[in-house]
């Protein structure tokens, strides 16, 4: 069950689950134009370090470590692939530039993976949903997401019942090599599958029943409402904009290098 | 008044050898908590699913005869116009929670029909407290017990306010009190708003004493039809594979024994022991 567990979401409340998740997305894109925009670590830092704030309100610090370390070995991937062209195409040798802007480039990729993750631990599915309805995002595509989500735990049950079922028959799902492996599957897999196109014509059975498709002008019983909390965020989005393009333009950025004192 | 009417309703499924229901003329008051029983496969579902025009609509396939519910052609009516009138509630309640929330899945049918959101709000914990699930409501499917599954099935049915309300043995995943339960709610919504039940169920032990119409079915036809104390003291519905209420039996044996009780057949339990107090007396 432990792999399915990551994708059941839990209630959690806190200012920072409660903001509009419009908000937070245009938030998550602010982060992302920043960190394109500056090169260098020191920005970045900032960057990585104002984003700190909302994890701990949001009190999601444990999933957002998980987050990170999960991001841990591309990270590692993208410096040493950085180090490694720059030491072989300048002639096998690095300077202190080299390893900095590697290491720049890295925390950038940091800052990214970040900043989705603050939106996906801090964004119920539901508030997705709905966030995609008001977005005028064809209301078929919001039930798709959201009727996913809600069959997640379920198929995940289920597939559980049928791995116990088909060993209790003797399969041996962990023999084998590799592709032995995969093929163990297959009995799991069918009726996974059957199942999950039968279970899918009772929903469209019952949703039939209950008025799909009724009218046009579908209406919702939730209203996304912009709140002080989100005004708060819009302002910290725009004096980040508004601070990151003066910083681009007007303002030499320091190097860690420059403020050691090596060449 | 009649508010299910049906004329020697046949149909078959798309590629079926033979007719899931044939020559079923039944007729359903308004008010009545009416049962319908029989062997799996006798065409219980199939004839639930005629009542809201899913069969033929969402079915295809081939059906002959007159159905009217509440006056509306339910075969050619479309289903989402049928659903403000008839609500159904399915066998299994994982597979008819569609939403996040329980609130949501309440207000599902509403939503289709584009109600304002004041009136929306309104009905949905209406529904939600007739149900006795108005605690639950930001809980989601997953969380939830099968019987507190149902129970927002039903409440959500119940918000688009119909007119009458099918159940296709809601309670065959449920264990016996989340049954019982079950059962108490849509006597109640029977009992103290009128709407019409119509209930499939195999455990007559728990349900015969609320009904006051049983319909009993089997390979297709209607075969008992009538007032529920009637029909299930008629000893030819023990041929058919029907759980007569063991309260009904015993009765039976007692008098067939020469116990000589007086009184109506007894549906349930409660009603026997009145019954034989007497007797003891």
């Amino acid at each position: 069950m432990s792999i399915f567990d990551g994708l059941k979401f839990r209630k959690v409340y806190s200012p920072i689950h409660n903001l509009d998740p419009r908000m937070k997305f245009i938030y998550v894109i602010a982060v992302f134009v920043a960190a394109i925009l500056f090169g260098s670590i020191i920005p970045l830092l900032a960057l990585f370090a104002i984003q700190i704030p909302f994890v701990l309100m949001a009190r999601v610090q444990k999933q957002w470590v998980r987050s990170l370390r999960g991001a841990l070995f591309l990270a590692t991937f993208i410096f040493i692939v950085n180090i490694a062209s720059n030491f072989f195409t300048q002639g096998f040798v690095l300077t202190a530039a080299n390893w900095e802007d590697a290491a720049a480039m890295t925390l950038r990729f940091v800052v990214l993976v970040e900043s989705f993750s603050v939106f996906f631990l801090t964004t119920s599915p539901d508030h997705l949903g709905l966030a995609l309805e008001q977005s005028h995002v064809p209301y078929e595509f919001s039930f798709a997401f959201t009727t996913a989500v809600r069959f997640v735990p379920v198929l995940a049950e289920e597939a559980q019942t049928i791995m116990d079922a088909q060993k209790a028959r003797g399969l041996e799902l962990e023999k084998g090599n590799f592709m032995k492996r995969i093929r163990n599957y297959i009995p799991v897999l069918i009726p996974l599958i059957v199942s999950a196109i039968r279970r899918s014509l009772e929903l469209a059975e019952a949703m039939e029943s209950r008025a799909w498709g009724a009218t046009k002008k579908r209406t919702n019983l939730y209203a996304l409402k912009l709140h002080r909390g989100d005004y708060a965020l819009l302002a910290i989005i725009i004096a980040l904009l508004v601070l990151t393009v003066y910083a681009f333009f007007y303002v030499p950025i320091p190097t860690v290098r420059g403020l050691l004192g090596f060449p | 008044m009649a508010v299910i009417e049906t004329k020697n309703l046949t149909y078959t499924y798309p590629g079926a050898a033979k007719p899931s229901i044939s020559d079923v003329s039944i007729k359903v008051e308004k008010g009545e908590f009416v049962l319908i029983t029989g062997p799996s496969g006798c065409g219980k579902t199939t004839l639930c699913r005629t009542f809201n025009g899913l069969i033929p609509q969402f079915y295809q396939g081939e059906l002959s005869g007159e159905i009217e519910v509440t006056g509306l052609d339910a075969a050619t009516h479309p289903t989402y116009e049928m659903a403000k009138s008839v609500g159904l509630v399915f066998q299994n309640p994982e597979n008819q929670l569609f939403a996040l929330s329980v609130e949501k899945d309440v207000a599902f049918g509403l939503e289709n029909l584009g109600f304002d959101r004041q009136e929306m709000r309104k009905r949905v914990d209406w529904a939600l407290n007739r149900t006795g699930i108005y605690d639950l409501r930001e809980r989601s499917p997953h969380e939830m017990s099968g019987g507190q599954q149902q129970r927002v099935a039903i409440a959500a049915v119940l918000a688009m306010q119909p007119e009458i309300i099918v159940l296709d043995e809601p309670t065959s995943f449920l264990d016996p009190l989340s049954a019982e339960k079950i059962f108490e709610v849509i006597h109640d919504l029977n009992q103290k708003l009128g709407l019409t039940v119509v209930l499939v169920e195999h455990r007559l032990d728990l349900t015969a004493k609320y009904a006051n119409h049983i319909i009993i079915m089997d390979q297709g036809k209607v075969r008992f039809d009538g007032e529920t104390r009637k029909v299930l003291s008629n000893e030819e519905t023990r041929l058919i594979g029907v759980g007569i209420p063991k309260s009904t039996l015993l009765y039976e044996m007692l008098n067939r024994e020469g116990a000589d009780l007086n009184g109506d057949t007894p549906l349930s339990s409660e009603e026997l022991a009145k019954i034989l107090l007497e007797a003891m007396r």
